[in-house]
């Protein structure tokens, strides 16, 4: 029972999501349900504080810890959690979704997040995975009436069903040539050296790596994105986006730094080839999009990459890194996306922000610094997060790699400053957007602060993360 | 090895059975062949049909009910078999997974799953 203190924010959410459930017929108003999302979501990142200090580091058998990295990610997943309701209160009135049902998807999915980073356990890692993406396939497909939403969360579900067979597949593979499913014993067997050449280990290995990739959008498991990015709604999008890419990367991470500790050359080059393909992809495909939200799938494809550099080396410091760049990625592109969802139906393709500057100049100025930070230009978050992935593949001798990733930042710029420059440089279109609510500006003006503040003070992430 | 000599009697016996009893039929029993017999499946359902007949979707409401008691059985023989070793914490574990089960099935009949007119 005392276990049950590791899962104290995981309870919460599902506590608030079963009340939701059953209240679902008689709330009709999003205010409602967004604010009791807030508030869990607020009340799980202060349960990290107060439980941090007591309690056992690791519980229910050895599959769950409650060490700082989980305490890192609960806090990012609960304010993703929040920043995604609020976003949401536009589009819950316009899109005649059903409140209570769609905060109760998101309170799960998040604590389906929460529980894969905090998985010591492949088969934990699994469960909290699963959860994440079954709400979300829900959470895509909710707004029944679009037929290009329905169409996405199909794509979704058979994608992401094929991905979640191949991850159980590896699952199973290494359960078989180790004896075990959690992380500690699999790096013990791992390390023998009878089994370092064993074919069947470095199947389990690479199986085990695709799913993940598939989760967090890397190329070649990204075909998915653009098409559930543009088919979702604009708050389910960035939710995605941020949320199901980094628990994707903290299950990632976590299993690269313990459980494949020992083939960390075998897991380099599945790495460098899912770097550089995701870099590629990410950033030459972007190019000629004209639809917003595809746009910033395909970024997000490209960010998957540079998250990915750090891990190339299985250092601490790269491990540091990458932690560094997800929460950073996560807040900037929860305000890209927060943007778009404040222009309504006007954001979603480009040509919506012509002129943009000089109908709403605080609405472009905050999209121009997302735009600044996710392209990686000082003094944003996305520069500092952006710098220290590259340091530390260069630091581990993969110049050619850095260069690479360097150019594609280069080409990024192209597309990223594109909407710039339509925003500040055209002349405008239509009328001026209406006014948004106060909910959306209050989440656009967290996720600002925060790209400002990981710009201004580098190590303001960085001293936060603490690798497994 | 010898353990498995039982399972490999009852399956020996089983198909022995089945063989004798399809056998006898054959031979002994009457025939007269028809068009709706020779069918691949003697079901009384058109074996081929294009997808274009409707469906009512009351059969999914069911099936995914089903699915949430069903889900239950699939935990509940297990643990009644390990129930005196759980004690009194396998119970409130039972009783939680019950009644999270349970809202799961509450929303359905709040939102008039089980109104069938």
């Amino acid at each position: 029972v005392t276990d049950l203190r590791l899962l104290v924010p995981e309870l919460i959410l599902v506590g608030m999501a079963l009340a939701l459930i059953l209240v679902a017929r008689h709330v009709r108003r999003p205010q409602f349900a967004v604010a009791s999302v807030v508030v869990s979501a607020v009340a799980a990142a202060g349960s990290v504080w107060v439980f941090s200090a007591e309690g056992p580091r690791t519980g229910f058998g050895g599959t769950i810890a409650g060490d700082g990295y989980t305490q890192f990610f609960t806090v990012l997943f609960a304010a993703n959690l929040a920043l995604t309701a609020l976003f949401s209160v536009k589009h819950l009135e316009n899109d005649h979704v059903p409140p209570a049902e769609y905060c109760a998807l998101l309170l799960l999915a998040s604590t389906g997040m929460m529980l894969s980073a905090a998985a010591i356990d492949l088969l934990v890692l699994y469960l909290g995975l699963e959860l994440t993406i079954v709400c979300s396939y829900i959470l895509v497909g909710i707004t029944r009436d679009r037929p290009i939403s329905n169409e996405a969360a199909i794509k979704y579900f058979l994608l992401g069903s094929f991905a979640s067979a191949l991850l159980l597949y590896g699952i199973g593979v290494l359960y078989g040539v180790t004896g075990a499913t959690d992380f500690a014993t699999i790096a013990a067997a791992v390390s023998e050296p009878g089994l370092r050449q064993d074919p069947l280990l470095l199947t389990g290995v690479a199986l085990v790596a695709g799913g993940l990739a598939f989760k967090i959008a890397a190329a070649p498991f990204h075909a998915w994105a653009p098409d559930v990015y543009q088919g979702a709604t604009a708050p389910v999008a960035a939710f995605l986006a941020a949320g199901s890419k980094a628990a994707g990367l903290a299950a990632i991470v976590r299993v690269c730094l313990t459980a494949f500790a020992p083939e960390q050359a075998v897991l380099s080059d599945i790495l460098v080839a899912l770097v550089a393909l995701s870099l590629i992809v990410g950033s030459l495909l972007a190019v000629s999009q004209s639809n917003m939200k595809r746009l910033l799938a395909y970024s997000s494809i490209a960010h998957t990459g540079y998250a990915l550099l750090g891990l190339i080396p299985g250092t601490v410091e790269g491990a540091s890194a990458t932690m560094t760049y997800a929460s950073v990625y996560a807040f900037m592109t929860l305000g890209a996306f927060g943007v778009v969802i404040a222009l309504g139906q006007r954001g979603e393709e480009l040509e919506g922000y012509r002129g943009l500057a000089m109908t709403s100049p605080v609405t472009a100025a905050f999209m121009l610094l997302f735009l600044l930070s996710l392209t990686g230009i000082p003094p944003t978050a996305g520069f500092a997060a952006k710098f220290a992935v590259i340091l530390s593949a260069v630091r581990a001798g993969y110049v050619v790699l850095a260069v690479l990733a360097v150019i594609c930042s280069v080409v990024s710029a192209f597309f990223y400053l594109r909407v710039a420059v339509l925003m500040y440089m055209t002349e405008p279109q239509g009328s001026a957007p209406g006014a948004f609510p106060a909910a959306v500006s209050a989440a656009l003006v967290v996720a600002a602060v925060a790209t400002i503040i990981g710009g201004i003070f580098p190590d303001a992430f960085a001293s936060w993360t603490v690798p497994p | 090895m010898s353990e498995y000599i039982g399972i490999v009697v009852a399956i020996v016996l089983a198909g022995a059975f089945a063989a004798v009893n399809v056998g006898l039929a054959s031979v002994l029993g009457p025939k007269k062949p028809s068009a709706v017999k020779s069918e691949p499946f003697e079901c009384g359902q058109v074996p081929f049909s294009l997808p274009t007949g409707r469906l009512s979707i009351k059969f999914y409401l069911t099936a995914i009910l089903f699915v949430l008691f069903d889900v239950e059985l699939v935990f509940l023989y297990p643990w009644a078999v390990a129930y005196r070793g759980l004690g009194l914490l396998g119970l409130a574990e039972m009783g939680i997974f019950l009644g999270i089960l349970m809202v799961g099935f509450f929303y359905a009949w709040d939102n008039g799953a089980l109104e069938w007119q």
